[in-house]
């Protein structure tokens, strides 16, 4: 079933346009899950004050976002849209994509016989501008004058023809927001559940994969990898199944500052800027998620010359590890010999029962113990370049709903 | 001549804020020109009906009292800023002070288009029925490329674009002038009228 976001164009406390959306709400509940947004709950637009502080704004962009079309229903003030509905639209284009290519349509009411017609053609002008370019659905006006005559008291469109027109208007945008889902389908999901070229080969130093091996290695590894590449972009994540942070397609290419709530933003980008800038390769966050001990690590991802060529976001549960750990797993390969970090091979080699035939990230699991058992130390890691003070990147973990630096919208909400 | 003169953006800087502070300084020995910032006044809502903020009432004043308004606005999205629609709303509600009054559009924008189209939806929206203020449909003052026109002491570096700002300027007061007679008989007959009734 499609999800329809559907805008009320007007801040009042009465509207007849937010009494036809209602209507439509529950008219077209077989056909469609229409959500109503009010308006009102957004500030008025600025370019001054801090877009970081604006959660509403977020939110609605969230929403856009998410949504497989939009509706405004927009009255007439002075030949115009509502100051409201336009700052609305204003912080939809604003610093953000979301409306590019997002199919909208256009409705109104209005107590005279003009039915809010002046109004929606500007509304449409607004929307296929290339600030919002929105794939504008031509045609189909739903123009509803007369407003106190063609409602009936408990809000229903009463007016036959009008709403014939309105069935027809809404059935041929389900089609329009269809049209372009199947061109989505293949330029997008695609290349994510099944790699373009399958029958490629890539040739490492090391070895040869398959791009079919190469995604179920990314499938089957029980931890997550999401890439946020070199321009500051979400590009990719591992189509692991159980996701501790759950993505979804629509979010890939996004800027990562879009992708997080305003206020976790700072603290990814301190990572992201931190590992760009060389000061540091690894940032470790112990947490609890979805019920259990978990492990995010970023990681600086470089070329071997060093140049960055992205953030790595690896986490998954460690519940098992920890089990393994508190049951005395390596406790019998310890010995005085080593130090801090090179005898997990001995361990493996001696314990080899635990069926652990695929660990590859051996060097830091001491450090490991420590990070999870202390969480307020989280920079203690000896990858850590040593030009970089604990309580930096202590700072930055710190805030714990802020650091998921891929996206964030799976652990705050 | 006393001009009130809208800015149309509530953005910290604007180059059409700089515009009319121009145009004040510009003539301030021939006209007073009272320029208006409208980043105070709140988004418009219905929903104060009878009690709408302190802040209209001043602007109502200004207006009102004004024998001229040049309004600057700035273009988002093709059209103008919800800050001046918010403006025009309030004033179009409980008070319209707008109503007859002679109204000059000008506009700057950093892009080549100079706000043309926000002025183009500008125009409709005084001429409704609402608004009902008496447009000045001569000359076209838009400012393209504003960044590299107006200094940062907020002066037109561009001779041509002063001196074009003059003519539409001295246009704009003599067609102001007409109208405003034309008002003035016009309620001299409503009121003669009115008079020969009683």
């Amino acid at each position: 079933m499609k999800k329809i976001l559907a805008l009320v164009g007007t801040n009042a406390n009465f509207s007849y346009n937010r009494l036809l959306l209602k209507f439509m709400k529950k008219h077209f509940k077989q056909m469609a899950d229409i959500e109503i947004y009010e308006i009102s709950k957004l500030p008025a637009f600025s370019v001054d004050v801090p877009l970081e502080e604006q959660t509403e704004v977020w939110k609605l962009k969230q929403k856009v976002k998410a949504a497989d079309g939009v509706i405004f229903s927009t009255p007439e003030y002075d030949h115009g849209i509502p100051a409201a509905l336009k700052s609305a639209v204003e912080w939809l284009s604003y610093h953000t994509t979301v409306l590019k290519k997002k199919p909208v349509m256009v409705v109104g009411v209005s107590y005279g016989r003009q039915a809010s017609a002046r109004s929606q053609v500007q509304m449409r002008q607004i929307l296929i501008s290339p600030d919002c370019d929105a794939n504008l659905m031509p045609g189909n006006e739903v123009l509803i004058g007369g407003a106190t005559h063609v409602f009936s008291k408990d809000g229903r469109l009463v007016d036959t023809e009008m709403r014939d027109n309105l069935e027809e208007c809404f059935t041929h945008f389900i089609e329009y927001i269809q049209i372009f889902e199947n061109v989505d389908e293949e330029e997008v999901k695609m290349p994510i559940k099944q790699p373009r070229i399958s029958e490629a080969y890539i040739k490492f130093p090391t070895g040869r994969l398959s791009l079919k091996e190469v995604q179920q290695i990314f499938s089957t590894i029980p931890f997550e990898i999401d890439l946020i590449d070199s321009s500051d972009r979400f590009a990719w994540y591992s189509d692991k199944p159980n996701r501790e942070h759950v993505r979804d397609v629509a979010s890939l290419n996004e800027p990562v500052t879009e992708c997080h709530p305003p206020k976790a933003v700072p603290a990814v980008m301190a990572i992201i800027n931190s590992f760009r800038d060389g000061k540091r390769d690894v940032v470790t966050r112990p947490l609890w998620m979805n019920g259990h001990r978990s492990l995010i690590q970023y990681y600086a991802l470089r070329d071997v010359d060093g140049h960055y060529l992205g953030t790595i976001e690896f986490t998954g549960s460690v519940e098992y590890i920890l089990s393994l750990f508190e049951k005395g797993a390596w406790d019998k390969g310890a010995d005085a010999s080593t130090g801090a970090s090179k005898h997990e091979d001995a361990a493996e080699a001696e314990d080899n029962e635990t069926a652990d035939a695929s660990t590859g990230a051996s060097e830091s699991s001491d450090d490991n113990e420590e990070t999870t058992a202390d969480a307020s130390e989280p920079a203690g890691i000896e990858e850590t370049d040593a030009d970089t003070g604990a309580s930096e990147s202590g700072s930055v973990d710190a805030d714990d709903e802020a650091a998921d630096a891929t996206t964030g919208a799976s652990e705050e909400e | 001549m006393k001009i009130a003169a809208i800015a149309g953006s509530n953005a910290n800087h604007s180059y059409n804020r700089m515009l009319l502070e121009f145009i004040a300084k510009q003539y301030k020995d021939t006209d007073e020109v009272d320029v208006i910032d409208i980043r105070d006044v709140p988004m418009f809502n219905e929903n104060y009906k009878g009690r709408a903020p302190k802040v209209i009432a001043d602007l109502d004043q200004r207006i009102g009292s004004a024998d001229a308004v040049i309004i600057a606005s700035p273009e988002y999205n093709h059209s103008i800023t919800s800050a001046l629609k918010s403006v025009i709303e309030w004033l179009s509600y409980e008070v319209h002070p707008l109503e007859n009054k002679p109204v000059m559009i000008v506009g700057a924008s950093t892009h080549e288009q100079g706000s043309s189209r926000s002025q183009v939806q500008l125009r409709d929206i005084l001429i409704s029925p609402g608004v009902n203020a008496q447009v000045y449909q001569g000359s076209e003052y838009f400012m393209s490329d504003v960044a590299n026109v107006i200094d940062e002491d907020g002066n037109i570096t561009d001779e041509m674009s002063i001196k074009f700002l003059d003519k539409c300027i001295d246009d704009f007061k003599i067609y102001a002038r007409s109208i405003n007679r034309m008002v003035e008989e016009r309620a001299a007959e409503a009121a003669k009228k009115e008079a020969a009734k009683d």
